[in-house]
């Protein structure tokens, strides 16, 4: 084994990790905040998430298809796809809300989690027949953005791309937003008044199924962001690309544990580092055996222990004591 | 009298249809529905014993002498059937939502596949595959790796919460589907995405074609499924597990001891779906990976919604239906759209050969289960045919 | 020689909540019931004594059997059988279910005779069904044997989650509440049944009750715990007249505060 080797690309990895961790903390606040909420596994969230990444691809193409795209400067562009997938994504996650979940919100726990299953399938396909009529295509690539390839050479064995810059700062400032709109504003008191108790918010004047409604609309524009972050990063997107992603963000907000926002970041990051390191380790420690097509698997085990062990997560829950 | 006549009438009816139309899935739908409202009908036992015993012993198989295609359908429905009674017992009784359920089919048809093919000579040197006859020893080895493979996974994970379950399961699933693909270094187990062919089918007594004697293989299991589904359902196992269902502290309270009773619910449904995953590996001659995804989780999940959570003929229809529509449905409208299109055929002024080339109905399996999901939690959680029941006589004590 | 069921010393604390502190207590037969305000931790006794909280201190047995550690069916097994306060029955399941799913500890079957319906299975459901019938006919609730639970008014509700704790052959029976939104009328009924039932079965019961008429009239001793401790004990009228139980009750030391609420459930 080449000891050297492992230490050169350390850093390297430790970046991709934090990249990776950074996309899946901000896919994970949709599922935490809305089982803060509701105590509710917004299975189709990863949907919603990749649905974000489909709006961003539209509008560069679109912008491609009518010449603009070398003209506009690359901020405005990604800002354009930024608030386009947010959108989307928001007023999808809405809409999910209201059509399938709501009228389920005083059965028994199982079926609205049925009931979401059933929307992630549906909107998969739903964006696949979108796409196969629009485009003829349902595999689309990101149109590339010359500045956001640009990389730089921080020493010989590192070098860092403008995207993943963005991508980091990006991330950083919508958990910033997020965090001030939670905690210090008159929306945020609501939310957790009605994640604390929905009969006395309710009782206490506020409109519970507004705030549902807001706490997807929240989720939603996080996971479009990501949404939008995700295609910006990796440049392929397929209806189907969500799903995985999704499911390990939601490994995240459990890590973190359920229901706490801090701790759905964390929880991103831990599990973002832990997968860039075991795609990039697990081959080379094993000579060869087991190489990163494990890496998926290493996500569900970390949720499958961290379930059995501390099922509470990193940093705790926070949900209401009985649903 | 007038039912009766009715009965007959009906299976006959449909029986003469699927004699005469050579592929037409509405006909074998009609088949299996006049199937159905002789069960339900209120005829007399003898009456309905019979009628189902001729249709699906004698007529099925005689149609499927001279017509392979309805008694395929015939074989996979009841291969599906099985797998959703299975499952029935876990989501249905139970209430544990097993979202990788066909992790335990995939065991049982991995265990079949290797031993049964050449495969196993890249573990164990030579010797293999094993005599056909073996595959009926492999029926109980399906069943008893099913149920192991229940257990182990039940052991750590029937303390969580409902919810937490379900996605474990999910992973779990997906766990082994990766270690299908990927087990084929270091050393080749499964030989990753390339599948494993030629599985050796088992000898067939009288001569049978193989479709007549899988046919009769699936139908023999199926019963063997049902019947312990309603014995387990009628006993007090089967009310502990309802028990559980409707409250879990309660119950516990009442004296079921939950880990052993929510294992027992794991390892039956697993050790059904170990056992089909033993004869699919046989009937298919070859398998891969992709065939346990968990597309076919959400599927069998959606068979047993559709017919209703802890029913027993729900799961039988709900397993029918979905997967009439699913692989005939699908499959023949996009056929008859490409007819359409070779044709020239024009709607409201456009032509539809000008339909994009990406659209393949037949594609489209997660929306249909997706939509049949969601429509029944909103509009008939309790399916299509709800379980019912059962008044008892109380003789005065 | 000790008591039927004894519990020294239990101290169960919820964070920095102490919710039980050091209790005592002990019966041998007949009924004693355990009264204290709201919160005063009465059914946090009752799911330490039926395994649903594990104690943190002090030790509870039952026949001279050490409970604590055990989970709630084994505790079910032993003999010791409980109802909610909130009335948890399995809502979708017929009356008669109920009742046969509360004698689950007593079915001596296996897996295989349930799947071979061996001559056993059907001797044995047999007799579950003559028992169940009895016991129905027992809580009055014979004709309503094939209801779905969920439908049955709220007596008849509080009536079957007695006679599911019975199914189970309960030495000991602990009742949470029982007459809770009964009328008078109905809770002298269950009273009485409650008293034919001690004396045909010799059945000891602990019963919470916040119905003090029902308590004076039917305990043979009565326990006060007010903030997770025993103030009295003793014979109803005795313990009526005990000036630190009426303090409790008009909760001079507390005036105008709202109580603490401890995890009641």
């Amino acid at each position: 084994m080449d000891f050297q080797l492992l230490v050169d690309i350390f850093p390297q990895v430790l970046l991709d990790g934090l990249i990776l961790g950074f996309m899946y903390a901000l896919i994970a606040l949709g599922y935490t905040m809305v089982y803060g909420v509701l105590e509710f596994i917004n299975f189709a969230h990863s949907e919603i998430f990749i649905v974000g990444a489909f709006a961003g691809v539209e509008i560069l193409l679109g912008l491609k298809g009518a010449g603009w795209l070398d003209g506009l400067p690359w901020p405005l562009v990604l800002l354009l796809l930024l608030l386009a997938g947010m959108a989307v994504s928001g007023l999808l996650a809405v809409t999910v809300e209201r059509i399938a979940y709501r009228p389920l919100r005083s059965a028994p726990r199982l079926i609205p989690l049925i009931s979401a299953i059933g929307v992630s399938f549906f909107l998969q396909d739903l964006i696949r027949l979108v796409e196969s009529i629009w485009r003829n295509a349902f595999n689309l690539v990101y149109p590339t953005l010359d500045a956001l390839n640009l990389r730089f050479e921080l020493t010989e064995t590192i070098d860092v791309s403008v995207k993943s810059i963005v991508v980091i700062v990006a991330a950083l400032g919508m958990l910033w937003v997020l965090h001030l709109l939670v905690n210090r504003t008159k929306i945020g008191t609501a939310i957790r008044a009605v994640a604390e108790d929905q009969a006395a918010a309710s009782l206490m004047g506020i409109d519970v199924n507004r705030i549902i409604s807001l706490t997807f609309f929240i989720g939603g524009v996080m996971g479009g962001a990501a949404g939008v972050l995700f295609g910006v990063q990796y440049g392929l997107i397929n209806p189907y690309s969500g799903f995985i992603p999704g499911l390990k963000a939601f490994t995240a907000a459990v890590l973190g544990g359920i229901g706490n926002i801090p701790g759905a970041m964390l929880g991103g990051i831990v599990l973002g580092l832990l997968e860039a390191f075991a795609a990039s380790y697990l081959s080379l420690l094993t000579g060869g055996a087991f190489g990163a097509e494990y890496k998926d698997i290493f996500a569900f085990s970390v949720l499958i222990l961290i379930l059995i062990f501390r099922p509470k997560g990193l940093l705790g829950e926070i949900v209401r004591e009985r649903a | 009298m007038i039912r009766a006549t009715l009965a007959v009438g009906v299976v006959a009816l449909s029986t003469w249809a699927v004699a005469v139309f050579p592929r037409s899935i509405l006909v074998f739908l009609l088949f299996q529905g006049s199937l159905l409202w002789v069960y339900l009908a209120r005829i007399p036992r003898w009456l309905r014993a019979t009628l189902l015993a001729a249709a699906l012993l004698v007529l099925m198989p005689l149609i499927g002498s001279f017509n392979g295609y309805y008694l395929e359908v015939a074989t996979q429905v009841g291969i599906f059937v099985a797998l959703a009674l299975g499952l029935n017992i876990v989501v249905g009784l139970a209430g544990l939502l097993d979202l990788g359920y066909v992790a335990f089919f995939a065991v049982g048809a991995y265990s079949w596949a290797i031993f049964g093919s050449p495969q196993a000579n890249q573990i164990f040197g030579g010797g293999f595959p094993l005599a056909p006859g073996w595959f009926y020893v492999f029926l109980g080895v399906g069943l008893c790796v099913g149920a192991a493979t229940g257990v182990l996974l039940g052991l750590p994970v029937l303390r969580l919460r409902g919810d937490y379950l379900a996605i474990v399961t999910l992973g779990f699933g997906e766990v082994i589907r990766v270690l299908a693909n990927n087990l084929d270094k270091p050393i080749n187990f499964t030989n990753g995405p390339k599948g494993i062919t030629p599985i050796a089918r088992p000898p067939v007594p009288f001569g049978l074609p193989y479709s007549e004697a899988f046919y009769f293989l699936v139908l023999l299991i199926v019963c063997v499924v049902v019947l312990v589904n309603r014995r387990l359902e009628d006993s007090h196992i089967g009310r502990a597990w309802e028990a559980i269902r409707e409250d879990e502290l309660a119950a516990q309270a009442m004296g079921v001891p939950l880990v052993r009773s929510k294992l027992l619910a794991f390892a039956c449904g697993a050790s059904f779906a170990g056992v089909m995953g033993v004869v699919f590996s046989a009937k298919q001659i070859f398998i891969n990976p992709e065939s346990f995804t968990f597309l076919e989780s959400i599927g069998v999940l959606a068979m047993v919604i559709l017919g209703g959570m802890g029913s027993i003929p729900g799961a039988v229809v709900g397993a029918t239906v979905v997967t009439v529509l699913n692989l005939q449905v699908l499959k023949g409208f996009s056929l008859w759209l490409n007819e359409l299109k070779n044709a020239g055929v024009t709607v409201f002024g456009m032509s539809l050969a000008d339909l994009p080339t990406q659209l393949e109905p037949a594609k489209y399996e997660r929306m249909i289960f997706g939509m049949i999901l969601v429509l029944m939690m909103i509009f008939r959680p309790q399916g299509i045919l709800p379980a019912r029941r059962r008044a008892r006589e109380l003789g005065k004590p | 020689m000790t008591a039927l069921f004894e519990a020294r010393g239990v101290t169960k604390r919820f964070g920095g909540l102490t919710a039980l502190h050091a209790v005592d207590f002990a019966l041998d037969e007949g009924i004693a019931s355990i009264i204290g305000p709201n919160g005063a931790g009465k059914t946090t006794l009752f799911n330490v004594f039926t395994g649903l909280y594990q104690a943190d201190e002090g030790s509870v047995t039952f026949r001279e059997q050490p409970l604590l550690g055990l989970r709630p069916d084994q505790i079910t097994a032993l003999g010791i059988c409980r109802t909610f306060q909130n009335i948890r029955l399995f809502a979708n399941m017929t009356a008669l279910e109920n009742v046969l799913v509360g004698m689950h500890a007593r079915v001596g079957l296996g897996l295989w005779d349930v799947l071979t319906h061996r001559p056993r299975f059907h001797a044995t459901e047999g007799a579950l069904m003559a028992r169940a019938s009895a016991l129905l006919e027992r809580v009055g609730l014979l004709r309503q044997a094939n209801e779905v639970a969920r439908s049955l008014p709220y007596g008849d509700q509080r009536r079957l989650e007695i006679g599911r704790a019975l199914a189970s052959e309960p030495a000991l029976l602990l009742l949470d509440e029982p007459t809770a939104g009964m009328t008078r009328g109905e809770a002298g009924a269950l009273m009485r049944l409650l008293r034919a039932l001690v004396a045909d079965l010799r059945l000891a019961v602990i019963l919470i009750e916040h119905n003090m008429r029902v308590v004076m009239e039917v305990s043979d001793r009565v326990t006060v715990l007010d903030h997770g401790e025993k103030i009295a004990e003793g014979p109803p009228q005795e313990v009526q007249a005990n000036p630190r139980v009426i303090e409790a009750y008009l909760g001079t030391r507390h005036s105008g505060g709202p109580r603490r609420r401890l995890a009641e459930r």
